[in-house]
């Protein structure tokens, strides 16, 4: 005997709106989760990114600063190299002058170029001569000048000219004899 | 009034605020927080970048002028670091001069604590002063860095002139060149 028009139906705890819950959470936590994940993941690539950053960073500073030394070295020794090479060219320079400052009747047998002096030795005709062409410019260019002669077999004079600058400059290198 | 609620759905209610309750507190409690912090990690990295691509463009503009000042100043630099060869020294030079002898070669005080010097006591025999202005000149244009020095001495003897001097002889240091 039938007392239901309906057929019976099988009654179960998960019910349909209790599957809806549990996908709607289902969904809702597996995105929290991922996102989650991410900011894991990111944060650890931000901690290698930084440590590697930070190393290029350091080798890049010592290769800066090697760098820095070596143009300062080099530019040291390039001042160094100009200040020679003037130097040697003011030699040049000034020892030309010197002898350029011999007039034709004086001769020349020794001359002694130093740091602050010259010493020459010659043959003068007369004393006038050496007194008149030599020794005046010899003058300007000196603070002190000592001549001393005695005569030759010729009967020409042979002379010993001393001359010293009192100030510490480098005669020669600072280039006084140019300004004669 | 008494309500009625059903035992399924008792147990939906639940399970549903127990899910919200611990979606909203991992989401305030994680999630955001992390959220933040991956914020300011992302920007330190992005400034940690741009200081990083500063130092690149340093490095790179500082390594151009190293290579410009190398090439631009190869000789002063090579002739630097050449050790002094008397044996080359007169091969190279022996055309200025009719005789040409070094000696006493012997080390003197370092020259601004980056470069080692060396004395060479130099004799020689030349034809004209001419000689000597043009060894002047090729001595600026040699293998080494070097300054004629003080005392220069010349003496005729009859058709040559003797003719001593000092050279100064420049290299650069081991020490100078890691100090500066």
């Amino acid at each position: 005997m039938k007392y239901s028009y309906i057929k019976p139906r099988k009654k179960s705890a998960i019910t349909v709106e209790l599957k809806f819950v549990f996908i709607f959470f289902s969904v809702s936590i597996f995105m929290l989760f991922s996102v989650y994940s991410f900011l894991l993941f990111k944060d650890y690539y931000f901690y290698k990114e930084t440590a590697t950053i930070e190393t290029k960073q350091k080798e890049l500073e010592s290769s800066i600063s090697k760098m820095k030394e070596q143009i300062s070295f080099i530019q040291k020794e390039v001042l160094v190299a100009e200040d020679i090479h003037t130097k040697n060219s003011v030699l040049r320079d000034s020892i030309s002058n010197l002898f350029d400052l011999i007039p034709q009747r004086i001769t020349l047998s020794e001359a002694k170029l130093m740091k602050n002096g010259l010493i020459l030795y010659g043959i003068t005709p007369t004393k006038d001569v050496y007194n008149f062409m030599l020794q005046a410019p010899l003058r300007s260019i000196f603070t002190r000048t000592y001549s001393s002669f005695y005569p030759d077999e010729n009967g020409w004079l042979r002379f010993v000219s001393t001359n010293y600058v009192d100030n510490k400059k480098d005669l020669f290198v600072e280039g006084e004899i140019d300004e004669d | 009034m008494k309500i009625n609620i059903s035992r399924p759905n008792i147990f939906l209610i639940a399970i549903a605020t127990f899910l919200l309750i611990f979606v909203v507190l991992f989401s305030f409690l994680v999630l955001i927080p992390k959220g933040k912090e991956y914020r300011v990690q992302r920007l330190s990295v992005k400034k940690l970048n741009s200081q990083l691509r500063q130092y690149q463009n340093f490095n790179d503009s500082t390594l151009e002028k190293l290579k410009n000042l190398q090439k631009k100043n190869r000789h002063s630099i090579t002739a630097f670091d050449n050790i002094f060869n008397p044996d080359r020294f007169e091969k190279q030079n022996s055309k200025y001069f009719l005789s040409l002898k070094l000696a006493k070669i012997k080390r003197t005080k370092k020259y601004e604590e980056s470069f080692d010097t060396y004395e060479v006591n130099t004799t020689s025999k030349i034809s004209s002063p001419q000689s000597f202005y043009n060894f002047l000149d090729s001595v600026n244009k040699s293998d080494w860095i070097i300054e004629v020095n003080f005392p220069i001495h010349f003496k005729r003897d009859k058709d040559v002139i003797n003719s001593t001097f000092t050279m100064k002889v420049y290299v650069a240091s081991k020490d100078g060149k890691k100090k500066s």
